[in-house]
Formats: C-alpha cells, structure tokens, sequence
C-alpha cells in the first residue's frame, strides 16, 4: 500500500499536463491568443512588443493574459522568460518558434522550480538564481551548465497588431523535477 | 487527476505504516526532563542537547575498537538534493528527515520501516534550498518544519498529521529548512528566505494545538528599539536577518540563543544603518519570545555572511575565572567567546580569524565591533574582492564541543575569495533579490594552496590551536560530531567518505565509501546496550554547486553522485 501511495505521489509531482491545471483562468497555462505582460520595470503591467526588449538579452519576465485581460499569474508555472536577439543567431529550431527574433521559454527552471531571472553577460544566457543552471536562449533554451536534467519548455510566438501573441502551448513539460 | 486525490488523502496513505504498530505500545513520550538532560543513549534533538555541543557522551565506540566500526543497515531515502539532518533517535525509534520535507520512521537497531510522512508540496513551489534539517521531538509527536513555510505536526507512533499551521507565505519568498526547537510546551521555528527579500522572525507555536503562542521579528518596526539603525524609509520590510537555523536553549535563564542571517538586498548602501538584529545572536525569553539582549557581529553586512548558527553554551576560562560562554565559529572566519549574561544579555569578549579573513582590520576589544576595510566591502556599483568567500570560513555544518578534550572541533574552509558588485534591483515576491545574479560572484580559489577544506581545533579555555586535518582536494561541508569515547566524526568531503579521528590527536582512524557525499550532521545512540553512529549521505545544495565551481577552477570532479542513504553503524 505504501509502494502504491509512493508510485501516485511521483505521478502527482512530475506528471501533471499543462492542460491539466485548474479550471480558474487565471492559472490556466498560456493559450493561443494570450498576450505577454511585463512582470517587471518602467512597462510593469504592460503588453510587451518586440522593440520593448533589448537585443540580444537579458531576458525580461512576464506573465501570458487572455484576450479578456485576465493575466494568468495564478500558477507559478506560468512564470515566462522573453528576450530579443538577431534571428540570425537564432538556431533553426528556435527562428520557427520566433517572431522577429523574439524569443519566449518558460521562466521556471526545470531542476527545481525557481525562476530563471539571471542573467550571464559573459555567456549572454539566461541563467536560474538558485543553482546557476544556464540556458542557450538562441538555441531552444538547452542547458550549458548546471543540475538541471533538460532544456525550458519553448513558447511559440507570433505577432498581432503591433504586441507579441502566443502562438500554441508549451513545446514540453514545464516545472521542475520534485526529487 | 488532480482531483481524484486530494493532498489530504494522499498524505494519509503514506503515512501508512508497514510495522508501525509493533512500536506503538513503547513509544516512550519526550518530556521538558527528557529535553533538559537526555539519556546518553538517545539523540533527541538535532545537536544532541540545547547546548548545542554536537556531542554524546556514549564511549562504547572508542579510539581503541573504531577500526572494527562496520555498516548495520542502510535505507534508501529516494530522493536527491542535501541531506541535513541528523537521524533523531528516542528509546530505539529513530526519525530521519530529507530533501522535501520527508520523515522517516525506523527501528534504530534493525533498521525496519515503520512509517514515512511526504509533504505535498504547492504547485509551482521553489526554494533555494530543498533540505531539512532534523525533525523535533515532544510528548508523542514529532515536528517537522515544512519547505512551504508550514509546521506540521505528526504522530511519533503512525506518522499521521495531527495539526499543520501556516508559519508564512512561500510565494513571498518564505521557507523553512531548520529543525523546530521545543521550549516549554511550546514548538518555536525560524524562517530562510533572505536571499528573495523577507523579513526574519522566530515564532513559537503551541505544541498540542499548533496555535501561535509569540512571534518576533528579527528587524524592528518603526518605532521599536534599533529602528533607528534602519536609516532608509521601508528598507526594513524587506531587510532579511533570516532564521534559517536552529536556535540553542540555556534552561537555568530560560533564554533562547537564535542566530539571524545578513541583510536583504545583499549591499549594505542599499539600506544604510547597522541593521540590526541582522548577521547577529539574539538572545529571547523561553515564554515570550521577547527580546533579552543580542550581539551583532558585523554592521551593514555586504558578504553574505549570515550569523545563522546559535553559538554553542559553553563554560569557559576567561581572565581566571569561569565564564557561563557562548562559543561561535562564525561564517565571516572568525570564532567568537561571548559572556551569556544573567539578564540575558551577550557580552562580547574576546574572536579570532579561524581562517584568513582580510575584512576585518579590527574589532574593537570591549564592544566587538569590527573596524571593515573598505577596499573589501562591496557595494552598489562598487566591485570588491573578499576572503573567505561568501560561503564563508565555515557555512551552516556544525562545529562540535567536546567536555573531554576541552576543544572545539571546527569544520572550515579557506583559500577561496569571491568578488563582486551591487545593482538596484526591483523586488519580486518570492524571486531572488539580492543585488548580485549567480553568474557575477566570480568564485575563485588560491590555485596554488595546498588544500581548502580542513578541520580546525581550538582549546575553548585558551583560544590555543590544536591538530588540523588538510583536504587537499575538497572543500569541508560536513558538520561534525564528537563523542565521549573521544573521536570526531564526520564527512564533509567530495570524495564520500565518512571518518573518525582521535579527537585529541586529530589521527584518522577509520574511514568508509558511503554512496554520496555527506553534509548532514552525524549522531550517536545506544539501543540494548548497543552503541551506534548514524548518518544520512545525500550531496547537493551549495555543496554540489561550489564542486561545480572547482571543477572549472581546478578540475575536481563535478560529478559527486547524488541520492540519499542513512547509514548506521557499530563495532563488530
């Protein structure tokens, strides 16, 4: 019975599906449609555009809201991560998920759950503050360093009138591996 | 999915025992007694007793049979990340908490299952550390502070909850990792958080109800005593002074010694002033919480060198006569003889450099305050070089005190600097806010330094340096036990091992592979005249990642595998 119990808690803590997630829209995960909003600085609160963001990082955060403007920062998971760079340097993988070089992955660290809001200046990758796992935004997010088992969930983009749109749901698994 | 099984229910089937009901009739209730003079045989509390010393008196094991000491039983504990927390151990049970706010309930002899109780965790949770470390015992429950910030309070026989109560909110950046301190009835915990911007506290909750019983704040409100030492309107909501460690009791003055850790953000220009009660020992009443009396150990703190361990109650010589002590290695490098004073206060008398440290130029003899070297303090837009690091002489493992040798055993590390600079950040809940980002803490070493991690000795009544152990390949992150048949325990090392030494001679006597590195706090007990010593091996935590650093710096291996063991052993 113990065994049992054991086998349903891993599925609870890694298995859950995006769309799994509660009814409540405001921690449904991004859907088509949802605009990105600014979680930080001057445009706090704000639709973000491509020409907001700096060219070839840091990342900003933000979080997706629905087309009735309810921003979906009920679940943590949501947390998003969106830079800019020359879609040159982008990998082809990534230049297809991208509009005009903008790129957004989930901002939850898929080692432990914490945010990826560092930034490397050195390696210009955006890098968790909890135990420095650091991604190659230019290349699907993939992981260079640290104890994160994989690379962040992608976020497809597009562009509507002249703000950045999600495009379709998380490419993978968003989260982090709960032991 | 999620709605076929709600938290609730899914706690309850793991808590379901598979022998649990065998121990049910003998569980022996912990009592204030128990708590103030535990029997030799039982380790009751994380460091073994409320002075804090790390120590059994147990001499079954001893520098002449340690060669024969051989593994009883192991047990799985199926996670990964830092193991911290000693295995508690009362009248043959033993409680073992890991990563992920887990405990684990076993036959301490035979090593037989008898319960385990997992913790749901909140989606979308994160904390900067998932460890735990070490549940507290009382009457016939057992305490577990919660990685979400919530107490939880569990039959010792089943394992079942029996209350839980919210200490803070995780979104804001709170969590708990210390093991709960039992004062009179009362459960008292502390909180980490600092580096997300939280406001430090100790709160004590009634043991049977789990109803808050006092809460105080480690940063004064407006208005308060030391207010005036937070010069910056509203720095104080956010300032830090965390308690993510747990405090040590002197019984006679019903005082409780918590350490707090250094301010939020990271850059003392941030928030001029002292900060008080920030990187400092505060001493509170056993009933109320109230504030008696603290001593700062260093103002406007910019190193990230937390004063989060409770000093050590311990009896020392001072000018010729002996003194009711605090003894404390502190992270900044330097170890600290404190006078615990009849009203509570904590008088400062005397500290040296355990490690080079090239911060302080001073401190000043009567008050202890430190005279900073400002080429070393970072700031705003100021990069500066420090040493230690800011994993400091020595970060949160235990030193250990020894009444037989009269020494403090003290694990350090040395020959590492970091050198960084401050920028304004926005605060948001929850999230990292220090002023400085992982990638900008350029982590270095002395290449050429014949070793980092050691262990350091003191002779408590004359501040005379003892034996040093040298690892010339590790850093120590192993906190340390010692025992009346005068060894040292402890791991500490990359390499896994786990190993005894004499503990007047410092001559390793024995040593074993275990299956991971180990940085929790090993603990002694006695069942049916038989003496044990137990520890958890489970790297990670800033362990893992500093071996990632060193890697790079110096090519150690960064691959210290990961995955927790208890380990019990005893001579054969």
């Amino acid at each position: 019975m113990v065994g049992g119990g054991l086998a349903l808690a891993a599925g609870l803590a890694t298995g859950l599906a995006p769309g799994a997630r509660a009814e409540d829209p405001s921690e449904m995960p991004p859907q088509p449609g949802d605009r990105l909003v600014f979680l930080t600085g001057p445009k706090k609160g704000t639709a973000i555009k491509p020409a907001d963001l700096p060219l070839g990082g840091p990342q900003v955060q933000a979080y997706p809201a629905s087309p009735e403007g309810v921003l979906r920062e009920g679940s943590r998971l949501n947390l998003l991560i969106v830079a800019r760079f020359d879609p040159a340097q982008l990998a082809p993988e990534t230049l297809a998920r991208a509009t005009e070089g903008v790129v957004a992955y989930s901002g939850v660290c898929t080692h432990q759950a914490c945010p990826v809001n560092a930034w490397s200046d050195e390696q210009k990758m955006a890098v968790c503050s909890c135990h420095g796992s650091t991604y190659d935004l230019r290349d699907g997010a993939k992981l260079v360093f640290g104890p994160a088992p994989h690379a962040l969930a992608a976020l497809p983009l597009k562009r509507a009138d002249d703000v950045l749109v999600v495009a379709d749901k998380f490419t993978s698994h968003v989260g982090g591996e709960m032991m | 999915m999620r709605g076929l099984l709600s938290g609730t229910c899914l706690a309850a089937l793991l808590a379901v025992g598979l022998v649990g009901a065998a121990h049910s009739a003998d569980y022996a209730p912990v009592t204030d007694a128990r708590l103030d003079n535990p029997e030799p045989e039982n380790w009751l509390m994380t460091r073994g007793t409320y002075k804090g010393w790390s120590y059994s008196p147990l001499d079954q094991v001893n520098t002449s049979n340690v060669r024969n000491l051989v593994p009883v039983w192991s047990v799985a504990t199926g996670v990964d990340s830092g193991h911290e927390a000693p295995p508690i151990v009362n009248n043959g049970v033993m409680f073992v908490s890991t990563p992920y706010a887990q405990v684990m309930a076993l036959d301490a002899a035979s090593g037989d299952f008898l319960w385990r109780y997992k913790r749901k965790l909140p989606e979308g949770f994160s904390a900067l550390h998932n460890t735990n470390r070490g549940v507290a015992l009382y009457g016939d429950k057992v305490y577990l502070a919660g990685l979400d910030a919530v107490l939880v309070a569990l039959d010792a026989r089943t394992g079942k909850v029996v209350w839980e109560t919210k200490v803070g909110d995780w979104k804001d950046g709170y969590y708990m990792t210390m093991a709960p301190l039992v004062v009179k009835g009362k459960i008292l915990v502390g909180v980490a958080g600092g580096e997300f911007g939280v406001r430090g506290f100790v709160e004590a909750f009634d043991a049977e109800t789990g109803k808050s019983a006092w809460k105080t704040y480690t940063i004064p409100a407006p208005g308060e005593p030391g207010s005036d030492t937070w010069q910056k309107p509203d720095t104080w909501k956010t300032g830090g002074a965390s308690t993510w460690m747990t405090g040590n009791y002197d019984v006679a003055s019903n005082t409780v010694y918590w350490g707090t850790g250094n301010g939020s953000p990271w850059f003392g220009d941030q928030r001029p002033g002292d900060n008080l009660y920030t990187s400092s020992t505060l001493a509170l009443d056993g009933d109320s919480g109230k504030l008696k009396g603290h001593f700062q150990y260093q103002q406007n703190e910019d190193w990230d060198w937390d004063a989060m361990n409770a000093p050590m109650l311990v009896d020392f010589q001072h000018n010729g006569t002996t003194i009711p002590g605090l003894l404390s290695p502190q992270r900044s490098g330097y170890l600290y003889w404190l006078e615990r004073e009849p009203n509570g206060g904590i008088k400062y008398l005397n500290a040296i450099a355990y490690v080079p440290q090239n911060v302080f130029k001073s401190i000043d003899a009567t008050t202890g305050r430190p005279v900073v070297d400002m080429d070393h303090k970072p700031g705003t837009g100021k990069m500066a070089q420090f040493c230690p690091g800011l994993w400091g002489g020595k970060d949160w493992p235990y030193e250990s005190y020894s009444p037989k040798t009269g020494m403090v055993y003290i694990p350090a590390n040395e020959n590492h600097c970091n050198k960084f600079e401050g920028k304004v950040e926005e605060r948001v809940p929850g999230q990292w806010w220090t002023g400085v980002a992982i990638p900008d803490f350029h982590f270095s070493v002395d290449t050429k330094a014949g070793f980092y991690g050691e262990i350091k000795t003191y002779n408590v009544n004359t501040g005379t340096p003892g034996w040093r152990q040298l690892y010339s390949r590790s850093m120590m992150w192993g906190s340390l036990l010692t025992t009346g048949g005068n060894l040292v325990f402890g791991g500490g090392t990359n390499d896994r091992e786990f190993r005894a030494y004499n503990a007047s001679t410092g001559e390793e006597l024995w040593h074993f592979k275990t299956n991971s590195g180990i940085i929790a706090p090993p603990s002694s007990f006695a069942v049916n005249g038989v003496q044990y010593i137990a520890v958890q091996s489970g790297y990670g935590v800033d362990a893992a990642y500093q071996e990632q650093l060193l890697s790079e710096l110096v090519g150690w291996q960064a691959d210290v595998p990961q995955g927790g063991v208890v380990w019990v052993f005893a001579v054969r």
